[in-house]
């Protein structure tokens, strides 16, 4: 493509909504991708569309219009990805106020929340340890095939003009008058006015190279993936700590506890979070101890056999919103980043925000707080 | 394998009963009886039986005494296992 | 205390070599039976000195330092300071050991590719019939056509024939004169070209047909398609079709590499594409007190194995390595590469299967499927296209279906597969499948 309207840096699930958004905008848009569709992030992860583990606020009113966007994007997109509203249960372990008074708080700002009593959790759930017998269900929770859902969309984006060149690593930017002017790569230079960098865990390196700072680090996860089993568990099921861990800010390893099954019939058991860099070493105590979690959930997993595990490296910024807006210093120059473990859920909602941005429009919501500029505000 | 007569061993498959020898495999014991059929697949439900037959493929999966997904090709028979397909 | 990981060939070289040096020796392998997939234990099946292993076993049994466990699958390894900790596990249960070093034998299983019906009851590899017919006492069927190319197909056929069964042929993709190619490795190794005249003779007391320049490129249950091919197997054309209830399917060998995957052990690509261990000529990983022999540092056959698994043991002791050992490895490797070579597996097999011929059996994932990952969804990788497909994500982990996958992709991408990316599916984190309950049982 000679000059792209704008380009997008990343084929994971937030440069392929992106460049969507903006080709349903009318632009006619280049992604480069350093890898190929879905190689990093996206392609680690499980799925999430999820608005339960929010707490009111910007991030939450994100995450239920992205949520509403997903469906209305599989109407756009036409294919299907797996896009399935499955819902998520949430189970307190023991004391359940924390989680019921998050819950009457989500529901006054248009979460669908219904508490769950013993009896009505063991319907929902009917494998779930006897003993659990408090929690919520999130009827609005979804989940999507993640690599298909980004490679679907992409798709989309080429039928209707636009361009994918994969294999192509970002060496450096041409600037003028603190402009953007477009984009040296491996593959060759490419021009225009608008550039999105949406290299999600790498977007900071990304920035660095238009001499910007953009404060994006990797926080480690570990997902484990088990033998096809008959289907035990109906919903998105964790546990409350859940919520925690993921707005915590602690650098150390935290485990909670979330199960669900698959159409293919593995059973998919995370979450570890730790901040220790790019360090992809096996680490099997995070296993046993995510092992331990999802049976003490579901005793019956214990027959159940561990084939695998995914590592991935969430994009994580240091008060754990995503970055969505123009750079502090460069102009044209765009992110979409840093969305830690919510890219997929908030990926479609992120493409609208910047695409209304860059077109000076209005958005669904105020975006705020996620400027990047809040970082460098911070730094001056 | 003289005493081999002695080390006969009943265990059934699917319900049937059959017979082998202390330190076959299922899948060895079943197909000297003739089983071409261990289990079906999970999405087009055909047939499979053994394929590498030393544990490296697992297509050979069964249910024994109902622990799912044993390699048949590597578990040995025991007095009374009750084994079934796995679907 | 020194781990042998493997009783093969060259576990079992190994083991017995480093216990006359007097160190406790605790040798661990999956399978029930000391021997390994080469050494099978019920019965003596002819073949080409087929009774070489029982001072072995002795050794195993006997020696008073040597601890055998048997029925044991190592899941994971972790390395400490100056230890390696192996985990494993045995009808089900979690254990654990501590060791000082480790000396890695775990051998090779036979290359696959697939061709239309290949996942029907029936079709096996050759080692399978072999294991069925040597571990169990079993034929693996009434009419057993064995095909795939290499040396091996030879004594799989004449033991199976020797032990009654109805082989009704031997069909090998290359030319027979393709022994003769390095004469070189031929005139290192004279007894090499004994071994082939034992099989000859075999085969022509058995009747045994043989074709060459063919292959097997269909099964519809009750008779396989045969094709002529050239020489990176492409089809030319149907040549007949020939009634059996088995057909053995061997394309070489490919070597497990998990367990030292996981340990860090630096791999390699060998010639012909397969993922080995790069040692040293003492054996010696690129880790510290990781040994490998056998199989996994390039595919040798048991000779090969039971001088590298000597070499492995004698290393492990800290003793010197003879100029005379050094030899008789260095020609037995040139023999392997020359075979290597004689009997390469080309990418023309993609041309013996139709768009619905399943290429994973575990997630039953087609070549169409595979080949619109790539035109339909931009899989630009055998990764990429694995996570859009499934293949290669069922039971088995990839062992059967990753490399083939690759090649696909790599004649769909008109891209090489590179070494990065064979290094890359040959590996997985966990080695074996272990319950959730055994994790959990094990937490410390």
């Amino acid at each position: 493509m000679k000059n792209p309207d704008a380009i997008v840096i990343g084929a994971g699930i937030v440069g392929a909504c992106a460049a969507l958004s903006l080709t349903n905008a009318g632009l006619k848009v280049l992604i480069i991708d350093r890898g190929t569709v879905a190689s990093g992030t996206t392609g680690a992860g499980e799925g999430n569309i999820l608005v339960s583990d929010k707490d009111p606020g910007p991030e939450l009113t994100l995450a239920l219009k992205s949520r509403d966007l997903w469906f209305e994007m599989q109407e756009d997109v036409g294919d299907s990805f797996e896009l399935e509203a499955k819902g998520g249960v949430v189970v307190a372990r023991t004391d359940d106020s924390q989680l019921m008074a998050l819950a009457q708080s989500q529901s006054k700002h248009g979460v669908i929340t219904e508490k769950l009593d013993s009896v009505r959790l063991h319907e929902l759930e009917p494998y779930l340890h006897p003993e659990l017998s408090s929690g919520v269900l999130y009827p609005q929770d979804a989940q999507c095939q993640p690599m298909l859902a980004a490679a679907r969309i992409i798709q989309s984006v080429i039928a209707r003009g636009g361009e994918l060149v994969m294999r192509s690593k970002v060496l450096g930017f041409n600037l003028a008058h603190g402009a953007m002017k477009g984009v040296v790569t491996s593959t060759g230079e490419y021009s225009s006015p608008i550039v999105i960098n949406a290299a999600g865990t790498w977007a900071g390196e990304i920035a660095a190279l238009a001499d910007s700072y953009l404060p994006v680090a990797p926080r480690r996860g570990f997902i484990l993936v088990t033998e096809p089993a008959p289907q035990y568990i109906f919903h998105k099921v964790y546990d409350s700590d859940y919520v925690v861990n993921v707005a915590s800010s602690d650098a150390d390893l935290q485990t909670s506890t979330v199960v669900e099954g698959t159409r293919s019939g593995t059973i998919l058991i995370g979450a570890s979070r730790e901040r220790i860099g790019f360090d992809s070493t096996m680490n099997y105590e995070i296993v046993r101890k995510l092992a331990a979690q999802a049976t003490s959930l579901f005793p019956i997993l214990r027959d159940v056999q561990l084939l695998r595990v995914y590592r991935g490296f969430r994009p994580y910024a240091p008060d754990h919103l995503p970055l969505i807006g123009e750079d502090s210093t460069v102009k044209g120059f765009w992110h979409s980043a840093g969305h830690e473990g919510a890219g997929i859920g908030l990926a479609p909602g992120s493409a609208a925000l910047i695409t209304d941005a860059i077109l000076g429009r209005d958005s669904f919501m105020d975006p705020h707080a996620f400027s990047p500029k809040r970082f460098a505000e911070v730094l001056k | 394998m003289s005493n081999s007569a002695s080390q006969k061993i009943s265990f059934t498959f699917n319900g049937v009963a059959h017979e082998g020898v202390r330190g076959q495999s299922i899948a060895a014991a079943l197909m000297e009886s003739g089983v071409r059929e261990l289990r079906q697949t999970r999405f087009g439900n055909e047939p499979r039986l053994i394929f590498c037959g030393i544990g490296v493929c697992f297509d050979c999966v069964v249910v024994v005494n109902e622990v799912a997904n044993q390699r048949a090709c590597l578990v040995e028979i025991a007095p009374g296992d009750q084994i079934r397909s796995s679907k | 205390m020194i781990a042998i990981v493997g009783a093969g060939p060259a576990g079992l070289a190994a083991a017995m070599t480093a216990a006359q040096g007097g160190e406790e020796i605790v040798v661990i392998d999956s399978a029930p039976r000391p021997g390994g997939q080469y050494w099978r234990h019920l019965n003596q099946v002819e073949g080409y000195k087929s009774g070489r292993s029982e001072k072995y076993f002795e050794a195993l049994r006997e020696r008073k330092n040597v601890i055998h466990i048997s029925g044991a699958q190592i899941w994971s390894a972790v390395p400490g300071e100056n230890s390696i900790t192996l985990n494993y596990l045995a009808d089900g249960i979690e254990s654990s050991i501590t060791v000082q070093k480790i000396i890695l034998a775990t051998g090779a299983h036979d290359r696959a590719i697939p061709f239309t019906g290949w996942e029907r009851p029936g079709v096996m590899t050759p080692g399978a019939a072999q294991a069925l017919l040597k571990g169990h006492n079993v034929m693996a069927g009434q009419q057993i056509l064995i095909t795939g190319t290499g040396p091996f197909l030879l004594p799989v056929a004449v033991g199976l024939a020797a032990a009654g069964a109805d082989v009704v042929g031997i069909v090998e993709a290359h030319s027979p004169l393709r022994w003769l190619m390095s004469p070189v490795a031929l005139a290192l190794n004279p007894q090499k070209a004994l071994e082939l005249l034992y099989y000859i003779r075999k085969i022509a007391k058995y009747k045994l047909k043989i074709r060459f320049n063919q292959a097997v490129v269909a099964f519809d249950g009750k008779s396989a398609t045969i094709a002529k091919v050239s020489k990176d197997l492409t089809t030319k054309k149907i040549v007949s079709k020939v009634h059996c209830d088995v057909v053995a399917a061997g394309w070489g060998f490919s070597p497990d590499v998990t367990l030292g995957g996981i340990l860090g052990c630096k791999q390699i690509v060998d010639l012909d594409g397969t993922v080995i261990f790069a040692v040293d000529n003492h054996q010696r990983s690129s880790q510290p007190n990781i040994w490998i022999a056998g199989e996994a540092t390039g595919i040798g056959g048991a000779d090969l194995a039971l001088i590298e698994g000597r070499i492995a043991g004698l290393s492990a002791l800290g003793l010197g390595i003879s100029l005379r050992l050094r030899f008789q490895r260095y020609r037995l490797q040139k023999f392997a590469r020359a075979l290597q070579v004689s009997y390469p597996v080309g990418n023309g097999w993609q041309g013996w299967l139709r768009s619905e011929s399943k290429v994973c059996r575990c997630e039953e994932v087609s070549l169409g499927e595979i080949c619109s990952s790539v035109t339909e969804l931009s899989a630009n990788d055998a990764r990429t296209s694995k996570l859009f497909t499934r293949a290669g994500m069922g039971m088995c982990q990839g062992r059967i279906c990753s490399r083939n996958v690759s090649e696909i992709i790599g004649v769909q991408t008109q891209c090489q597969v590179t070494d990065q990316e064979r290094i890359a599916y040959s590996n997985r984190p966990i080695a074996a499948p272990i319950s959730l309950g055994a994790l959990t049982d094990g937490i410390k």
